[in-house]
């Protein structure tokens, strides 16, 4: 199983001139020192407006001082948002081929729609098209990248014979994914050949069935780039400590702050009647489990807070459904200190990361 | 944190509907139309209208919500409700600054059974192919025109409505106190519209909302359903966040 860690790079109120400076900074000190541990990826979403939730409006910056910053791991720059008010393809397709340069063959390209009105409003884009043009772009950038010139006459966008520039390191082209919150997209991932990120939807039982659906039709996909990328990631909280009444705690905070300032937003499905958003979006599978409480009132078995064995112990659960990587949420609104969350990162790839990567019986 | 609702309650409190008791039977109102309208709006004049215990949404937002009830407890009636789009906790809900009542019998109940600070006027719904419209006029002024156009058919799941709180004197531990009523309408959509939101008019303090400025329609729906008006389940203390002020009732 790979691990990876991602950002939302959120900051609470009351903002100073030092908040975002320091979050920034202090997240690439968590990038460091994950690389140095020997995580396998870093992901940065794409975020607009999101006021506390979320200040990674220009996560290709973040992750390209990632790259610089790192030797390994790898770069994932996702999810990128496919909606034409807010990026064009070509602009996404070049974006990502300076990353790929820049970290010599490390990026992975996640694709998605965004969840929120509060977003897709501010953009004045059109939730009932979002799907539609998510699924255009997820063709056009695999031909920008591959193609010396590119043509496109489409329904979201159409351009003359252009060369798109630079063109990926990696060859053919970087690993896709689109991220999965939406009943059924897990479906659309596997017809599409791309990889199914942030798959994260409730009980892991619901989830196995999910996961079964996505290997089974990728089997038979017909894939938008020149190759098939059959990969299930998940996301998750993260927070290791060798007390675990106290790590479970602090997990607990972490996990109930960024379920707080997500709802504050406004989802698309509670702005805008539409068909196009049967959920609430901004991972509400995570968030639901997260409010869970096992029997012993303890936190949901599916949840990696605690101490290193109540960690394994969720994630056996995870790798058992058929999970190839779980991706670490490591704070919200600076609810875990510093240094706490770096420690964390510590004793997870000391006692936890060794168990997954040597074949240890379970 | 999130920001919180500046709103002086007590400034509000004389005017505030008073609940002689919280068993209020739960209300069928078969055969509804309802009108839904959300606006965007200015960022000050929504935080100085919700109460400390309510966040505002991102972006602030408020809902205006006309429903026709054919039949009810109290008679038919067409309900007109301001609502400020807000959070209490992590829940979604709409803050009732006022409603307006065609029907005084109707009015008077849904004050005293739900805490709707409901006052007789003339609210008139009207649907048509090109719009479904609304307006309240209270003595002989326009205080709200305001309407859905172009309505194209969208299915009943894809309609969602917030919850309302309506601020109102209940009785708890033998004196009556200010809370937040919590009004969870359940809804069965049998069917439903969406449009265009249009506002031609609208007398921002004859709803209690100076400084409202609805400028930036989002959406507008219209729906026949079977509606419920349940019994009261929570309380929320307006001067307390939330996830600290709410009493479940029963508990």
């Amino acid at each position: 199983m790979k691990f990876g860690i991602f950002f939302e790079l959120s900051t609470p109120r009351p903002w100073t001139p030092e908040s975002e400076h320091r979050l920034y900074h202090e997240s690439l000190e968590q990038v460091r020192l994950a690389d140095a541990l020997g995580f396998d990826y870093v992901w940065c979403v794409e975020h607009h407006f999101l006021e506390e939730y979320s200040h990674a409006s220009a996560p290709e910056v973040f992750l390209a001082a990632c790259a610089a910053q790192t030797k390994r791991i790898r770069v994932g720059h996702g999810i990128v948002v496919c909606v034409p008010q807010i990026n064009h393809p070509a602009r996404i397709a070049e974006r990502a081929a300076a990353l790929d340069l820049i970290s010599s063959g490390r990026l992975d390209l996640g694709t998605g729609r965004s969840g929120t009105w509060t977003e897709l409003g501010g953009f004045e884009a059109d939730p009932d098209e979002t799907k539609k043009t998510w699924d255009e772009y997820v063709r056009a950038i695999p031909q920008m990248w591959t193609q010396e010139r590119f043509r496109w006459r489409g329904r979201s966008f159409s351009m003359p014979l252009r060369a798109v520039l630079p063109k990926p390191y990696q060859k053919p082209h970087p690993p896709m994914w689109v991220a999965v919150t939406s009943p059924g997209t897990e479906i659309d991932a596997a017809e599409r050949g791309l990889g199914a990120l942030g798959l994260s939807m409730g009980p892991v039982s619901e989830y196995a069935e999910k996961i079964e659906n996505y290997k089974r039709v990728i089997r038979s996909c017909e894939p938008v780039g020149a190759f098939v990328n059959d990969q299930i990631a998940a996301v998750n909280f993260l927070f290791c400590h060798a007390d675990d009444a106290e790590g479970v705690a602090t997990g607990q905070r972490l996990a109930g702050t960024f379920n707080y300032l997500a709802s504050q937003l406004l989802s698309t499905r509670e702005a805008f009647p539409t068909r196009s958003y049967p959920s609430l979006g901004l991972l509400p599978g995570l968030r639901s489990e997260a409010a869970k409480r096992a029997d012993d009132g303890g936190p949901s078995a599916a949840i990696t807070i605690g101490d290193p064995a109540r960690i394994e112990q969720a994630l056996r659960r995870w790798e058992s459904a058929g999970v190839d990587c779980v991706n670490f949420l490591l704070n919200c609104a600076e609810t875990v200190p510093q240094q706490q969350v770096l420690a964390s990162l510590r004793l997870f790839a000391q006692e936890v990361m060794p168990r997954f990567r040597s074949g240890e019986a379970r | 944190m999130p920001l919180y609702g500046t709103l002086d309650v007590k400034a509000r409190a004389a005017d505030a509907p008073r609940l002689a008791a919280l068993d209020a039977p739960e209300w069928q109102l078969p055969g509804a139309e309802v009108l839904h309208l959300l606006f965007e709006t200015e960022d000050a004049g929504n935080l100085a209208l919700l109460p400390p215990a309510l966040h505002p949404t991102i972006p602030p937002t408020c809902h205006l919500v006309v429903i026709r009830a054919p039949e009810s407890p109290a008679g038919a009636f067409v309900l007109a409700q301001l609502r400020v789009g807000c959070r209490a906790g992590a829940f979604q809900r709409g803050f009732v600054t006022r409603a307006f009542c065609d029907s005084a019998r109707a009015a008077a109940a849904l004050c005293s059974a739900f805490g709707f600070d409901a006052r007789a006027a003339d609210v008139r719904l009207v649907r048509r192919h090109d719009e479904v419209s609304a307006r309240v006029t209270e003595g002989g002024r326009a205080i709200l025109a305001c309407s859905l156009g172009d309505p194209v058919a969208i299915g009943p799941d894809d309609v969602r409505y917030v919850d309302a709180l309506n601020l109102a004197w209940v009785p708890r531990g033998g004196e009556s106190v200010l809370r937040l009523v919590q009004v969870d309408a359940r809804q069965r959509i049998h069917t439903a519209d969406r449009g265009r939101p249009r506002i031609a008019s609208f007398d921002a303090p004859a709803w209690a909302a100076s400084g409202l400025v609805p400028d930036y329609g989002v959406s507008a729906s219209f729906c026949s359903a079977d509606l419920v008006l349940p019994r009261i389940r929570f309380l929320v203390d307006p001067e307390k966040p939330a996830f600290r002020g709410t009493e479940k009732l029963g508990a």
